[in-house]
């Protein structure tokens, strides 16, 4: 396999590529390779219907976010799915336990939300939550939460008292 | 909505925003007031009668713009003093303690937290429980307009934002754009370049007339 | 009631929703500055009164200085939101603004919006090294450097990289550099087909 220029391009850092023999290169690479069918991709081990099954009941059942295999699940789901799905065995199954997990988790997110809000608090511990899932709601959450901020200065008068007169 | 304009954000709380196009609109929302005391030659400037010389006899009921309140409030010498507007009032804030959801806050606002703060501007004696009742408001309403917001995708929306505050209908723009950033990404889309909302306005007619 | 000219300029733009820009109103702007050089007037006369024992004055004095006040800030901040929307003209539209857009600005805005371009340009010169950097363009990450697009209306010739023209015509489809094509995808001659 003529892969002779690519090791130059990336001087050596990838490779060496045998043909039938696993190697780890980064997603794109990956993802380049296989378009043009140089490549069977392997997917990471918890991209499996029991491993997922297993992840999707825990998030269920706890209150707290329990920690994803990746913290790019979701893209990484996304990616191979769409570019690999014929080298990942049950690939709908998957795709549907990864949307359910992602569902769950998002409706605790505003669960929590709501009850941080309602509670007043000042600050909240996210753990395990991934950058996903806080982009989709972080715009929102923190308008809110700017504007529970200043309603809650006009509890205390007197501070800003000079208003300007026009 | 257009990517590069960020038009200057209302204020809240007790301050303004000078430049907020927002703040400006809602400080010329009106509200009760009297005269205290005689106002010479003011009856024409502030509506109440047909001369320029007219005054406007102490005692009288007004209806002034929150801008003129405020430049006019002088807690030494009162000359003209201001009343809450109803949707402030005890009346008002029992509903709202009852369930803050039902009230339709685009009729009785659409200013209610903004013109709310600003209220406290004049030393009324119920000042802390104003506030009070418009950070709760805000805290009961705020489930709603997260579950609706991030919920309604590809759908008419007018009727989820009808009864909102303008306040409440930023924060709706705010979800939805979040909700549609996120659905765009999942269907591929999120690489693709549109164009800008600032040139679909001018609309198709305006382009010809510019080729012609 | 003083200020309701002023304040008109401002409920017209804040209706004018996504940031479009709607014609600027000189009109209205006289009107309103014109107002204001009447209140200034009538409160100097009003004052020097004032000051030889005319104390009741002193309300309506103050009354005008809040009218005056409140025009100059609706006046200014009709002037700076249309400074924002113009400003954004630049990132979303290109350097060149199509005579429509033109027309509905003020000679000083177009002016503003020249010396805007030349100083973001000289900045992004100054940065990404010898050729500067165009910082408008990707503003979405590239997945490919050729892109499939269509044309949504005559547009005429068009030079590509190597040098060759192409003739983009209504309905026509072309397979194009990414870079020679996102201005026009954003000024909506041509269209982004996702394969």
């Amino acid at each position: 396999m003529p892969y002779s220029r690519l090791q130059f391009v990336f001087q050596g850092d990838l490779g060496p590529f045998n043909p039938g023999l696993p190697v780890e290169v980064p997603v794109w690479l990956a993802i380049n390779l296989k378009q043009r069918q140089k490549c069977r991709l392997i997917p990471p081990e918890w991209m499996d219907v029991e491993k997922l099954e297993e992840i999707r009941d825990r998030e269920r059942k706890e209150d707290t976010f329990t920690p994803m295999p990746s913290p790019y699940y979701m893209e990484l789901t996304k990616l191979l799915l769409n570019y690999a799905s014929d080298n990942i065995p049950k690939a709908d199954e998957i795709r549907t336990l990864v949307k359910d997990t992602w569902d769950t988790r998002i409706a605790k997110l505003r669960l929590s939300a709501d009850s941080f809000v309602r509670q007043q608090e000042a600050h909240a511990k996210l753990d395990n939550l991934t950058l996903m899932e806080i982009n989709t709601t972080g715009t929102f959450l923190t308008q809110a939460l700017d504007h529970m901020y200043k309603l809650r200065t006009n509890l205390q008068p007197g501070e800003s008292a000079h208003s300007q007169d026009f | 909505m257009s990517e590069a304009y960020f038009p200057v954000d209302p204020g809240l709380g007790p301050e303004e925003n000078f430049l907020s196009l927002d703040d400006i609109l809602m400080s010329q929302e009106k509200l009760p007031g009297r005269a205290e005391s005689a106002l010479p030659r003011l009856a024409f400037a502030l509506g109440q009668g047909a001369g320029t010389g007219d005054s406007i006899p102490e005692g009288s009921k007004l209806e002034i713009p929150l801008w003129l309140a405020k430049g006019l409030h002088d807690s030494k010498r009162r000359i003209i003093s201001v009343e809450l507007p109803k949707i402030y009032k005890e009346a008002w804030r029992t509903v709202f303690s009852a369930d803050a959801n039902v009230v339709d806050l685009h009729k009785m606002g659409p200013y209610y937290y903004g013109f709310g703060s600003q209220l406290l501007n004049f030393d009324n004696p119920e000042n802390p429980e104003i506030a009070q009742t418009i950070l709760q408001t805000f805290i009961s309403r705020f489930r709603r307009i997260m579950d609706s917001s991030q919920n309604a995708y590809n759908e008419d929306t007018s009727a989820l934002v009808a009864r909102l505050d303008e306040l409440e209908r930023a924060l709706f723009r705010a979800g939805q754009k979040g909700l549609n950033d996120f659905q765009c990404w999942e269907k591929g889309q999120a690489s693709q370049i549109t164009a800008s909302s600032l040139v679909q306005n001018y609309g198709k007619r305006k382009f010809t007339d510019m080729d012609g | 009631m003083a200020g309701e000219r002023a304040v008109e300029l401002v409920r017209e733009l804040h209706r004018a929703a996504g940031g479009s820009l709607p014609p600027f109103r000189a009109e209205g702007l006289r009107q309103a500055l014109e107002e204001m050089r009447a209140l200034y007037e009538r409160n100097q006369a009003d004052v020097s009164e004032a000051k030889s024992g005319r104390t009741d004055l002193i309300f309506l004095i103050r009354f005008r200085h809040c009218c005056l006040l409140r025009n100059q800030r609706c006046v200014l901040a009709y002037l700076y939101d249309r400074l924002l929307r113009i400003r954004a003209l630049r990132w979303e539209y290109g350097s060149v603004l199509p005579s429509t857009i033109q027309f509905h600005m003020a000679a000083e805005e177009v002016e503003w919006f020249n010396r805007y371009k030349k100083s973001l340009a000289t900045y992004m010169r100054s940065v990404g090294g010898e050729e500067g950097l165009d910082l408008t363009q990707d503003i979405k990450p590239p997945k490919s450097l050729y892109i499939e697009v269509r044309c949504l209306r005559d547009y005429g010739e068009f030079e590509i990289d190597d040098g060759t023209t192409i003739l983009l015509k209504k309905n026509s489809q072309h397979f194009l550099p990414r870079w020679k094509c996102e201005q026009l995808i954003r000024q909506g001659v041509l269209e982004h087909i996702l394969s």
